[in-house]
């Protein structure tokens, strides 16, 4: 034990210093090109109680990458300012007297210091409610929703859900029951103490000990009069957690710190108070200390809440792969999005999959952009084609193609719920109005400024159908933000959001944007949204109406007699607001690689981080700088060298799914798939009520009968959540594409491509390649092709039987259409 | 005892991975081949019974008050004991609504617990994740429905699949949320098989069972080999779960399709049409009786959803108010189908020898409000309410747990959801302490350790 027996002595001298035993003969050694340093590097203690936690913590190319827990050996530069204990199982620097101070760590020959000011510490120990007691209910899980935080309470006493409203609370406690839940003449006799200790039978069980800080704090705040939340108290301003990225191997322990700002400036440590949640637990967990453990490799993160703040640590676990440096090096880059990509690929340390075939990428580009398959002459011409820029120029065309306007119309459409409900007249305008602006390539921002402020006829004003459809001005707001915001704000309709830094206040306030948009129906059943000049939503915390506001911007004159949606459309679709282009720049990724950068595509809640931060705020910034040209976003995309690389995995990315490391394959979504089936087959599907000729993606109304579609996971369009659509494999699926009608029919279809093809004595050899190209973008393989062609010859004996040759030819070319339309290299997107 | 470890799992001549766990000792799971498993029952190794036993779990979908059904409190205040009686049941001392004339009489058979409770969100969704699951998702862990759990250990008993979900799975129901009716972390190939058909209509069929009559044996041969030549060249789809999961379920479906008694398992035609109107001319009733067939035939757990959403729909979700229902609308309505359609069950069960072998456990996501409310209905309550069990162990005529003066809260014995799921479990035969393969194959518990089942029960 080289540190502990040597200065076990010294430390005892008046630099006061400490020194911790290592538990094995190993004391951690310090790898070399690595630093240690002393976290936090800086930091304050204010007041008598003030502490810190410490950590010593491993550097590595500018990233920590684990703590170090033995044979640490701290100095303090001035005992009278500052003094380190070991606590709670790690350092902890506690004030002494008021002044500056330093810190020094040694540890394994290496050195690291921390600069630390103590002040105010004359002052009384004083405990707030709002800052301390509620920090106390709510780590205790006092005010949670499993208990006194539950809508109803629990046995007669109620908090609000994680303390959101200190006043409420403060009058639950020193008020209601008679006042007997504090006696500030006895604080230990208080019930307030004598439940959660066990003292007194508690049905919660026991929340703390009496030799606690949480005990302390309350007894505390109990003897010193209960002081009410007061407008002067220090509000929390925001939240750190220390070290915000961390690079661990697993089995690794990290110990996590927590730090709150408050608004007079002063900083407290909240390690103890704050609640931890891990988000990705097969990378990571946490505990209620916020020690984390890891025990998967990838990204993971750790969301730590206090006082209604947020704060997200997060965490990569490289793969043990043994990759030369080349292999990220050597890897092609073609624009920002595979620049960023192989970054975040090299830290975790996986290797990126080659580049797809023309074929796989012309399939690919096709379906995800335009949603049909290319003709049978598109596929060979750009097989032959020589030129290096074919695919550019293929992208450039599809941009361009009148399948676009159906494909993005279409999604766009689910995004926005076109729907049959809404009548003929209003569905027709709405799916028009979209379609205009998808073949005009509006930009988004300006897309959805039309949309939100829309008002008017919704038979002539499309856009005004969106008001019509969410007709309270809960369900509008709610809506609103989820569409184009990504973010679902409903959690604080009734409670500050708990996983996110949304308020009561501003859901109201965001809430009162909408309370005065209003429709009326005239006599045709035509409904006209309007603007009222009066009428304002109540919150109910208040009983009075909250500002207009939307989300964290300024508030509106709630006295102003404009249409709110003017405000909040500038306020949303502004280039400063981050969650817009962010949003609108997720949902378009997603459609092309299959995954979003944020996953779920709704769900971009600050506790539910990117996969790749850097590159969902580069890309939502180039959108911005394109002026919100989707077309220009969708180019960078189908451009990349990540969207242009192969699904076949290489033995060390075969677990990646959210890295793009390779493509990965991904049913087809069920209206693209429909209309494969039928363009390969030559027999279109018929929708009733729409022309013959029509594809599904050209339908507007969700509810058009369609069993396959259906049970390939069309949305209903009910409410605004991508989550709508599934495009899950079921045994449901597999058992219509085997034995139901769509495959069978098609096949089976008088006039049908099978029987053009067979009019035309094409020999068996020539059917199978067509076949290939049409579905599959691909010739068929010589050894494929003369087995297909053996079984053909060999059933053709067999199963003839009574039938004539023809027909039984006919039959054959059937089964084998049959057995390329149920594959997965057709029913996938690869 | 026999101590036995070893790769979990074995390949069936159909290329379907088949896990046959069993628990043998302490040691956790290892699989074994039918013939293993025959072999140890003969060695009394296993308990025979209990692994051949199956379940229906009936899942009251909208959420039945317990102060209009199992837990009456006639001497509570009107605005609390609403507008129903208690009567007596045949079993003393156990008195239920007289909304449920036909329960009262199979009250031997069946066991009460009245202090079921949970502690998460008051939606609908949250309830269905931890009834059916035994948890609350969190942490991106969606665990999976007890039925499927049983079919990842016990595999399918048949040509049927192991777990079936009839008529259709859960649909909207305010929360937004995944409602537990499926494998999660397991993956889809423990999903269960969704019917999505109504065997009340009289054209139910289940969809696409069968190929087109025009498809004989030898094309249906054809097109088997074709297809597998076109598979075979494609290499991509290894590190795919999505396409994993087409092949399983397509050899699933080659098996379900071929199999006549499969087929025969799902024709209710074969029943007389008086057994039919016993259970009830209606979705929930013909539901129950094609349970009692599937169970019949092999199948080892079967969920039945009363209802499939709370909105414009007459359900248990009596708010009082539209699109929700009315007392009235469960009164008329609900409460007389889902009486008749349980006792025929019940009684079809005991008359086939079958009730001992059958877990029926008649399950919902919550109780409701102690007070009615304005609209003359009541809204969510997930502190107390009532759930049952017949069969597959359970002694009949016991109630389990008591609520406080107006059902609002245990005051005995009160039950968390997972001790439902582990009381599923306990009566198949399962050991608690098994273990499934959770995210990125760490081993998950069945039930979290100190779980237990509801003993008072057995």
């Amino acid at each position: 034990m080289p540190g502990g027996g040597r200065d076990r002595r010294a430390s005892c001298g008046p630099a006061l210093s400490f020194v911790f035993m290592a538990k094995l003969l190993l004391v951690a050694p310090a790898v070399r090109g690595e630093e240690v340093v002393l976290l936090p590097e800086e930091f304050s203690l204010h007041g008598p109680a003030s502490k810190q936690r410490l950590l010593v913590e491993r550097v590595r190319d500018g990233s920590y990458v684990g703590q170090v827990e033995d044979g640490i050996h701290v100095v303090s530069s001035d005992p009278h300012v500052v003094r380190v204990e070991k606590k709670e199982g790690g350092l902890v620097a506690l004030p002494v007297g008021n002044g500056e101070a330093q810190l020094t760590v040694k540890v394994g020959g290496k050195t690291a210091t921390a600069a630390v000011i103590v002040s105010n510490h004359q002052d009384s120990v004083s405990w707030t409610f709002r800052n301390h007691v509620v920090s106390v209910m709510a780590k205790t899980g006092c005010n949670s929703g499993a208990c006194h935080g539950a809508v109803a309470g629990k046995n007669g006493f109620r908090l609000s859900l994680r303390g959101y409203d200190p006043h409420g609370d403060f009058n639950a406690l020193t008020r209601h029951a008679s006042s007997r839940r504090v006696i500030p003449s006895d604080p230990g006799r208080s019930l307030l103490l004598l439940k959660p200790t066990g003292a007194l039978p508690h049905k919660g069980g026991v929340r703390f000990s009496p030799d606690s800080l949480d005990y302390r704090v309350v007894s505390e705040w109990i003897a010193a009069g209960m002081p009410p939340p007061r407008d002067e108290d220090p509000r929390i301003e925001r939240l750190e957690i220390i070290p915000a990225h961390v690079v661990l191997d697993p089995g690794a322990r990290q110990q996590l710190l927590v730090r709150a700002h408050f608004s007079d400036g002063h900083l407290e440590d909240v390690t103890h108070w704050a609640k931890y949640t891990a988000t990705n637990t097969s990378v990571a967990e946490v505990d209620d200390q916020g020690q984390l453990s890891i025990t998967g490799h990838g990204e993971g993160a750790v969301s730590a809440w206090y006082l209604s703040h947020i704060v997200v640590a997060t965490l990569t676990v490289p793969y043990p792969l043994d990759l030369s440096q080349e292999t990220f090096t050597r890897a092609e880059r073609r624009n920002f999005i595979d620049q960023l990509v192989l970054e975040k690929l090299e830290s975790l340390n996986l290797p990126p999959s080659p580049q797809a075939t023309d074929s796989e990428f012309l399939r690919r580009a096709f379906m995800d952009t335009i949603g049909v398959l290319p003709t049978v002459e598109e596929t060979r011409s750009f097989l032959l084609e020589r030129k290096a820029d074919k695919r550019d120029r293929l992208i450039e065309s599809l941009l361009e193609r009148p399948e676009f306007v159906d494909y993005w119309t279409y999604k766009w459409s689910d995004l926005l719920l076109v729907r049959g409900r809404l009548g003929p007249e209003a569905m027709w305008a709405y799916a028009n109005w979209i379609r205009d602006a998808v073949s005009a390539n509006t930009p988004w921002d300006e897309m959805v400024r039309s949309l939100v402020t829309a008002t008017g006829s919704t038979f002539e004003n499309g856009a005004a159908n969106f008001f019509d459809l969410h007709d309270d001005p809960y369900d509008m707001a709610e809506t609103t933000s989820v569409a184009f915001l990504g973010m679902s704000i409903n959690c604080a309709r009734c409670h500050n959001h708990p996983m996110e830094k949304w308020t009561n206040n501003q859901y109201y306030g965001f809430v009162n944007l909408f309370a005065r948009v209003r429709a009326k129906v005239d006599s045709t059943g035509n409904r006209i949204v309007f603007n009222a000049t009066s009428g304002d939503v109540i919150q109910p915390l208040t009983g009075r109406p909250q500002a207009p506001r939307p989300l964290d911007a300024e508030p509106l004159d709630i006295h102003a007699p404009e249409d709110r949606r003017l405000y909040l459309a500038t306020w949303l679709t502004s280039p400063e607001n981050p969650y817009f282009a962010r949003s609108i720049t997720n949902r378009v990724w997603a459609n092309f690689l299959g995954v979003g950068l944020v996953e779920k595509v709704d769900d971009l809640r600050r506790t539910n981080p990117s996969s790749n931060e850097k590159l969902l705020t580069a890309a939502a910034r180039f959108l911005i700088e394109q002026d919100f040209n989707l077309k220009a976003l969708m180019r960078a995309i189908l451009q990349s060298k990540t969207y242009q690389a192969s699904s076949r995995p290489l033995p060390g990315n075969l677990e990646d799914r959210r890295f793009y490391s390779r493509f990965y394959p991904r049913r087809l979504m069920a209206e693209v798939l429909l209309d494969a089936i039928s363009r390969v087959t030559g027999a279109p599907s018929e929708f009733p009520g729409y022309p013959p000729s029509w594809r599904a993606l050209q339908i507007p109304d969700p509810a058009v009968a369609s069993y396959f579609l259906e049970s390939f996971g069309r949305p209903k369009r009910e409410i605004t959540c991508a989550c709508e659509r599934s495009a899950e494999p079921s045994m449901a699926q597999v058992l219509h594409l085997t034995n139901g009608d769509t495959i069978n029919k098609k096949v089976a279809a008088k006039g049908n491509h099978i029987e053009r093809l067979l009019a035309t004595k094409a020999s068996d050899e020539k059917i199978i390649e067509e076949l290939y190209l049409r579905a599959l973008c691909r010739y068929p393989k010589p050894p494929e092709k003369k087995k297909l062609l053996e079984i053909l010859s060999e059933t053709r004996k067999s199963a003839s039987g009574e039938t004539s040759s023809g027909e039984e030819r006919r039959l054959a070319t059937e089964d084998l259409y049959w057995s390329v339309l149920t594959s997965k290299e057709f029913l996938f997107n690869h | 005892m026999i101590e036995l470890t070893g790769e979990g799992s074995t390949r069936t001549c159909d290329g379907m991975t088949r896990r046959d766990f069993l628990q043998v000792g302490t040691l956790g799971a290892i699989g074994l081949t039918l013939s293993q498993m025959e072999a140890l029952k003969a060695a009394g190794a296993v308990d025979k019974d209990k692994s051949e036993r199956s379940v229906i779990m009936i899942f009251n979908l909208g959420a039945p008050s317990q102060l209009d059904t199992f837990d009456m409190k006639p001497d509570a205040p009107l605005e609390i004991r609403g507008p129903f009686k208690p009567i007596q049941t045949t079993t003393p001392g156990i008195q239920i609504s007289d909304m449920l004339p036909l329960h009262a009489k199979h009250a031997d058979k069946f066991s009460l617990v009245r202090s079921c409770y949970h502690t998460a969100a008051a939606v609908h969704d949250t309830g269905h994740q931890m009834m059916q699951t035994g948890r609350l998702f969190a942490g991106g862990l969606n665990t999976p429905h007890a039925g499927c759990a049983t079919a990842y250990l016990r595999g399918r008993r048949t040509d049927l699949p192991a777990h079936i979900v009839l008529p259709e799975p859960m649909g909207r129901t305010g929360g937004l949320l995944p409602h537990g009716q499926d494998a999660g972390f397991l993956g889809k190939a423990y999903d269960p098989l969704n019917l999505n058909a109504d065997p009340s209509k009289p054209e139910f069929k289940v969809p696409d069972l069968l190929p087109p009559a025009e498809i004989g044996e030898a094309r249906l041969e054809r097109r088997r080999k074709l297809r597998g030549v076109v598979e075979e060249t494609v290499d991509r789809f290894e590190a795919s779960e999505s396409a994993k999961l087409v092949d399983s379920n397509f050899q699933s479906a080659f098996r379900l399709m071929t199999s006549p008694e499969a087929r025969a398992a799902f024709d209710l035609s074969k029943e007389p049409k008086k057994v039919r109107e016993r259970y009830g001319m209606n979705r929930f009733g013909q539901c129950c009786l094609l349970a009692r067939r599937l169970v019949e035939a092999g199948v080892r757990f079967v969920t039945v959803n009363t209802f499939i959403t709370v909105f414009d729909e007459i359900t248990w979700d009596i708010h009082g108010s539209l699109p929700f229902t009315s007392i009235e609308g469960m009164r008329e309505i609900v409460a007389p189908m889902y009486d008749q359609a349980y006792s025929a069950l019940i009684e079809d069960l005991v008359d086939r020898g079958m009730l001992d072998d059958t877990l029926v456990a008649n399950l919902a996501e919550f109780g409701r409000t102690p007070k009615v409310n304005p609209a003359g209905g009541r809204d969510h309550w997930p502190q107390c309410w009532t759930i049952y069990f017949a069969g597959g162990g359970v002694q009949g005529g016991r109630v389990v747990g008591r609520s406080d003066e107006i059902a609002a809260y245990p005051v005995e014995r009160p039950v968390e959801p997972a001790e439902v799921v582990a009381t599923i479990y306990k009566s198949l035969g399962l050991d608690l302490e098994t273990t499934l393969p959770g995210p990125q194959g760490r081993p998950f518990p069945l039930v979290d350790y100190g779980v237990h089942e509801i003993r008072e029960l057995f």
